[in-house]
Formats: C-alpha cells, sequence, structure tokens
C-alpha cells in the first residue's frame, strides 16, 4: 500500500502520466466524433474496433516509458540503495514497485473509460460485455508493456538507453515479430502449425486483437478450413492469458537477473 | 325417475368430455375455417396454439402481444390461399426436423398476392418462405435465428424459392443461416433490410434480374453473396465490419452483367471478393478501411471500375492467380479515386489525374498459397514486407488505371490524430532530455 501512495505521489507531480492520459482521451474523444455517423446498434462495434486500432499505437510506447522510467527515478534518487538495504530482495522490491505502477496508470484509465461509456450511451445501444471485453483488452496490454517497461528501467544505466531499448521493444513488436512471421509463412504447413500460431501469438498486439475481435462477436469464426482449425488450437482467451504469464515473467525475470543498482551521474 | 336420472348424468358426461365444441370460438383454425371468403379476423392480446393452413382469403390483425405459437412439428402458418393479409403477429415455435420432406416455416407461403406486415418471428427453421409464390409483399418483419455460428440446425431468414415479383423491405433479420436466400428466383426486389449475424446477409442462387437497394449488412461472416445470377442491380447498400476469416462484403461468383452501385464497403476483411464473374460494373462504390479493398481470382474479366472511392484499405486491390489486366479500371476516361496512398498530380484541374496509377505487389503469391496471410492484414509489418519483396521477388500488376480521379479536399482526422501523438511523445523525450542535463 505504501508503494501504490508513493508511486501516486510521485506520478501526479510528473509529466509521464497526465501526458499519456491526455493522449489517451483526446484520442477517444475524437474517434467518437468520426463515429457519430455510425448506426445506433451496431456503431458501438465500429467505434470500439477503430478506438483500438489506434489507441494500439499509443498505449504499448507511454506504457513502456512510464514503467521504465518510473523504476530508473528509483535510481536516480537513490531510493533503490536504501530499500534494498532494508534486506528487500530486488524481486521482492520490483513485485510491489510493479503493483503500484499497474494502480497508478490503471486506474485513471478506467476511470477515463467509464465516463467514456456515459458518453457512448448518448449516441448508441450499449453492450456492456463488449465493453468489458474492450477494458480488458486495453487493461492486458498495458500491464505487459509496464512490466516490460520495468524491466528496461532495470537493467539500463542511462536515460539515453531506456529510451533506445523502449524504441527497439515497441518497434520490434509492431514490425520485427510479423515480419519475422511473414518470412516463414510460406513454410507453414499442417505439422508446424502449431508453433507457427505459438510465436503468433506471443506478439501482444496480436493476442489482443484477436481476444477483443473474437469476444465482441465481430470477428466470424465459424467455418474454419483445417489448418486454420490447426492454427487456433484453443481459444483466444487463453492465448491471450498465456501471452500475459509469459510477458510478466519473462520480464520480472529479467530484471531480476540483469538489474542495475545505480546509473552513471 | 332412475332411468331419468341416468340420462341426465351420462348427459353431463357426454358434455365434460367433449369441451371443445362448446368452446369453439378459442381455436384459431376453427375460427378461420367458419369465416367467409374476404372477411377480417382480430386477435386478441394473447397466446393462440398453431399450426394453423389458411386455405381461403382473408385478413388476419393482431395486436402487440398476440402469439402464434406452433406445436414444433411443421409451419405454424401455411398460406395456401392468394391474397391474405397477415399484420401484427408474432410467430414462434415451427418444426426443426431436419429428417422431414420438408423445410418447416414460421410462416410459408404457397400462393400470389400476400401481404405480410409487421410480424416477428422466432424459434423457426426458416423465417418466411416463399414458395413459387409470385408477387408478395413481406414488410417490417422482425427475424431472429440462432446466431452466426449455426448453420446446418436452423434455416434462412427469408427464403424464396422459384418465386418472382416479391417485394421485400424493411426487414430486420438477425443470426440466421443467410439472411435473405433467392433460389430461382427472378425479379425481386428488396429495400432498406437490415441483416446482420448471418453467414452470408443476402445469397442469391441462379436468381436473375433482382433488384437490392439501401440494404444494410453489418457483422455477417459474408455481407452478400451473389452465385450464378445475373443482371442484378445492387445499389446504395452498406457492407460494415463483415469481417472474420474467409469474409467479404459482396461475393461475385459466376455472376455477370450485374451492376454495383453506389455502395459502402466498409471494415470488411475483403470489400469485393470477385471469383470466375465477368461484365460486372463496379461504379461510384465507397471502398474504405478494408483490409484486401477488391480482390480479384482467376477467370475474372472484363469487369469494369470506375468513379469509386478506394482509400485507407491494407491493401487497395489484388489479383490472385492470374492477371489485373483483363479488367477495366477506367471507363469512358473516368477511373477511381484511390485516396492518399497513390500521389497524384492534377495540374489541369479537370479532376482527373496527369499520370496512370500502377500498382505492383508480390504479396499475391502469398495470398494465393498461404491462408494464414489473412492474419497478417492489419498488422503494420506488411508494409515494410511488401517493400522489401519488391526489389527480391516476382512482382505483378494488380491493376492499372489509367485515368485515376484527383482527390476532393477533405480532412483527414485521422492523419491530425497522428501528428499529435507524435508532438506529444517528442514532448516527452525533450522532458527527458532535460532532466538529463540538467
Amino acid at each position: 500500500m505504501h508503494y501504490i501512495w508513493k508511486e501516486w505521489k510521485e506520478n501526479i507531480r510528473g509529466k509521464g502520466l497526465w501526458l499519456a492520459l491526455s493522449i489517451i482521451v483526446l484520442i477517444s474523444v475524437s474517434i467518437l466524433f468520426r463515429s457519430t455517423a455510425l448506426s445506433f446498434d451496431k456503431g458501438y462495434y465500429v467505434l470500439l474496433i477503430n478506438l483500438f486500432d489506434t489507441i494500439i499505437y499509443f498505449i504499448p510506447i507511454l506504457c513502456l516509458f512510464i514503467g521504465a522510467f518510473s523504476i530508473f527515478q528509483e535510481k536516480e534518487q537513490k531510493t533503490l540503495i536504501m530499500l534494498l538495504t532494508k534486506k528487500d530482495s530486488y524481486a521482492s522490491f520490483l513485485l510491489r514497485k510493479s503493483l503500484g505502477l499497474y494502480a497508478v496508470v490503471l486506474i485513471p484509465i478506467l476511470v477515463w473509460f467509464f465516463l467514456y461509456l456515459l458518453l457512448l450511451k448518448f449516441n448508441f445501444q450499449l453492450d456492456m460485455k463488449a465493453y468489458f471485453i474492450f477494458i480488458l483488452a486495453i487493461v492486458t496490454l498495458s500491464l505487459v508493456f509496464l512490466q516490460i517497461g520495468a524491466a528496461i528501467g532495470s537493467f539500463s544505466s542511462s536515460r539515453m538507453q531506456i529510451i533506445g531499448y523502449t524504441i527497439f521493444v515497441w518497434f520490434y513488436f509492431f514490425f520485427l515479430h510479423d515480419f519475422i512471421l511473414l518470412s516463414f509463412l510460406p513454410d507453414v504447413t499442417h505439422e508446424n502449425v502449431k508453433l507457427f500460431s505459438s510465436l503468433y501469438f506471443l506478439n501482444p498486439l496480436q493476442s489482443v486483437r484477436m481476444f477483443l475481435e473474437t469476444g465482441m462477436g465481430v470477428y466470424s469464426f465459424g467455418h474454419m478450413s483445417r489448418l486454420l482449425q490447426a492454427f487456433m488450437w484453443t481459444k483466444p482467451a487463453f492465448f491471450l492469458l498465456f501471452n500475459l504469464v509469459f510477458w510478466l515473467i519473462a520480464s520480472i525475470i529479467t530484471a531480476s537477473v540483469f538489474h542495475r543498482k545505480e546509473g552513471f551521474e | 325417475m332412475k332411468k331419468l336420472l341416468l340420462f341426465l348424468f351420462v348427459f353431463s358426461i357426454t358434455v365434460c368430455i367433449n369441451p371443445e365444441k362448446n368452446n369453439a370460438a378459442e381455436n384459431l383454425q376453427a375460427m378461420i375455417d367458419s369465416l367467409e371468403e374476404g372477411a377480417v379476423l382480430k386477435l386478441e392480446d394473447k397466446t393462440y396454439e398453431g399450426n394453423i393452413v389458411i386455405n381461403k382469403e382473408l385478413t388476419l390483425i393482431g395486436k402487440a402481444n398476440t402469439v402464434i405459437k406452433g406445436d414444433g412439428t411443421g409451419n405454424v402458418i401455411s398460406i395456401k390461399a392468394p391474397n391474405v393479409t397477415l399484420r401484427k403477429l408474432t410467430v414462434t415455435n415451427s418444426g426443426m426436423d431436419r429428417n422431414s420432406p420438408e423445410e418447416y416455416a414460421g410462416i410459408k407461403i404457397h400462393t400470389n398476392g400476400n401481404v405480410v406486415e409487421h410480424i416477428k418471428i422466432t424459434d423457426s427453421f426458416h423465417g418466411i418462405y416463399l414458395s413459387q409464390a409470385h408477387d408478395n409483399k413481406i414488410s417490417y418483419v422482425e427475424i431472429k435465428g440462432m446466431g452466426k455460428g449455426e448453420i446446418a440446425a436452423q434455416g434462412n431468414g427469408i427464403h424464396v424459392y422459384y418465386a418472382n415479383h416479391n417485394l421485400l423491405s424493411n426487414n430486420t433479420i438477425e443470426g440466421t443461416r443467410d439472411g435473405m436466400f433467392f433460389e430461382y428466383g427472378n425479379n425481386n426486389e428488396s429495400y432498406e433490410n437490415n441483416i446482420s449475424g448471418t453467414r452470408y446477409g443476402l445469397h442469391y442462387m441462379y436468381s436473375d434480374e433482382n433488384i437490392f437497394k439501401n440494404n444494410t449488412f453489418t457483422m455477417n461472416t459474408g455481407g452478400a453473396a451473389v452465385m450464378n445470377s445475373n443482371r442484378l442491380l445492387l445499389e446504395d447498400n452498406h457492407f460494415i465490419v463483415n469481417y472474420g476469416n474467409q469474409s467479404f462484403g459482396l461475393l461475385l461468383l459466376q455472376a455477370n452483367d450485374n451492376q454495383i452501385k453506389n455502395n459502402t464497403f466498409y471494415m470488411n476483411q475483403r470489400g469485393i471478393y470477385i471469383d470466375q464473374a465477368t461484365r460486372n460494373t463496379i461504379e461510384g462504390n465507397k471502398i474504405s478501411q478494408n483490409q484486401i479493398g477488391i480482390e480479384l481470382w482467376a477467370s475474372s474479366n472484363e469487369q469494369v471500375f470506375t468513379e469509386n472511392l478506394i482509400t485507407e484499405n491494407t491493401i487497395p486491390a489484388v489479383t490472385i492467380g492470374g492477371t489485373g489486366e483483363t479488367n477495366f479500371w477506367s471507363h469512358e476516361g473516368k477511373g477511381n479515386d484511390w485516396g492518399n496512398s497513390f500521389p497524384l498530380t492534377d495540374l489541369n484541374q479537370n479532376g482527373i489525374g496527369d499520370f496512370p496509377i500502377t500498382y505492383r505487389s508480390s504479396l499475391y503469391q502469398l495470398i494465393e498459397d498461404q491462408e494464414l496471410s489473412y492474419l497478417f492484414l492489419k498488422s503494420p509489418a506488411l508494409a515494410i514486407y511488401e517493400k522489401m519483396n519488391s526489389v527480391l521477388m516476382d512482382e505483378k500488376i494488380m491493376f492499372n488505371d489509367p485515368h485515376p480521379l484527383a482527390a476532393a479536399k477533405s480532412k483527414n482526422h485521422f492523419l491530425l490524430i497522428a501528428v499529435i501523438g507524435l508532438a506529444a511523445v517528442l514532448i516527452l523525450i525533450k522532458a527527458c532530455y532535460r532532466k538529463y542535463y540538467c
């Protein structure tokens, strides 16, 4: 609890959180205005899909930066050394710090999207299940990239390194991952499609997108061919859960193993 | 005296054993049978037991909560006389048996000149089935099925079989197998219907010279499938978010000489999907934000694309298993507006670009060979992949528009958002820099 409060007080004075939140608010409102021409009953889904497709460009990079700089700030202010001298291991510090990050970043986002729901109410016929799935998708995406950001902050020794690593991670998940898979796509057969599928859904962006679109009923998932059936060997919700657990654990382990106590000053 | 009492007792038992004879007014079929030709029957706000057969000309008018419930073994309402009018009813519980010699429906029409209005149909195999029934009018009907995923266990919303010159307007169909299925049905007209959550919103098979205007298809596996049907007119319809594996806004399969005019294809997996189709005219449509705007497969020739707005699609057009040069992307000196993706000059300000637009791509091979390609169509990596492959692999012409239309100057909000986002990120980086150097 102390970590959450400490995190909140630090972020409320900083620029990162407000910048992130204002970007999200601006995007949401803009897409709402763009979508007023849509029909009352189905326009809701179109708006959520469009909102997700746009917001997906911003949430990863913003969460990476917030996570990374929040951890790095502990080093700069020498509070990390003080915390670790209390017989506190880095892993437990990281977990508590991460929980603080989650709370501080997600609560404003959830508050905003609750208010957004009130705005939506005047224009569209609401579907609470679809909206809940949308919120779940946003939260999952934020969690994954906050944790990866925390890992970057842990093993970086300067702010320039943080910026470099952050942009690289973003670039990897947006372009390189799918590009690599596209290169191997011609070689996919019935024998190796499961492996290919696992690699495909290792990308948080693809996992979250598939979960959102199938969960809202927008993506028609019937009448699959045998190859596609083998590709979708379990439900999108399980792919998403696997993705979340994998990246959280991988980030925490990376941060614990490679962390540095001090930055260069 | 004893004999008299015994007689009265037996008589009273007889009356109790056969209560229906004294309550004939409650039986809907009996009421219908007792009516004169051309009568009007007004029903109460309650549930009547079906199934009923209408074999004389009459008008049946219900109220807001009038329900005709079938016994689950056949057609709830069968119309076997012409000029019947049904109005303001809820019809439910037809037979769902797939082994029966007949496919059952909520309302089955065998005759001509009937009117069916303001009806709700649920829990039925087919909603309304027109069997060799001509000149009927179906309007303001709500039909609800089992949902998008169910194919074999349910029928179509409106099934038109060997039936011509019918008018279907202002109906809402959701979650049936196909929304409207036409089989050997010619010269039918469909206006202002709303179809969602079906396999194909509209399905034409061997049905020529039909008209389809101002309808909306959303969130179907396929918006409209036109197969083996010719000389149709599809105008002013909306095909929105028909999206999934193997989805499309409009499919033309062995469909020739059709006119597709002024429709909107928005956020479909494929806007228009054309396979073995010839001489169709695609004119004045808006095809935007689809994953593939137009997908042309082999043996599709002599299509004419003119005055369409094709913009913001992941891939504007792709030709698979053939070449895109046997179709015409301009007509009478006017081509299509391809949006911002293709830079264009219009020095003489006549609204037509000064140079042809030619789009080459090597993606066609990947899409043809590997169906999982569709899963990557929303990925930003696709553009990079295509750029890098342009120097490595065999590119082919997807389309060549000799007279592209210049874009009208319009506001682009998405660009504004991107600029603001970029500015925000730059400000963030600058803030970090400042803190670093302090």
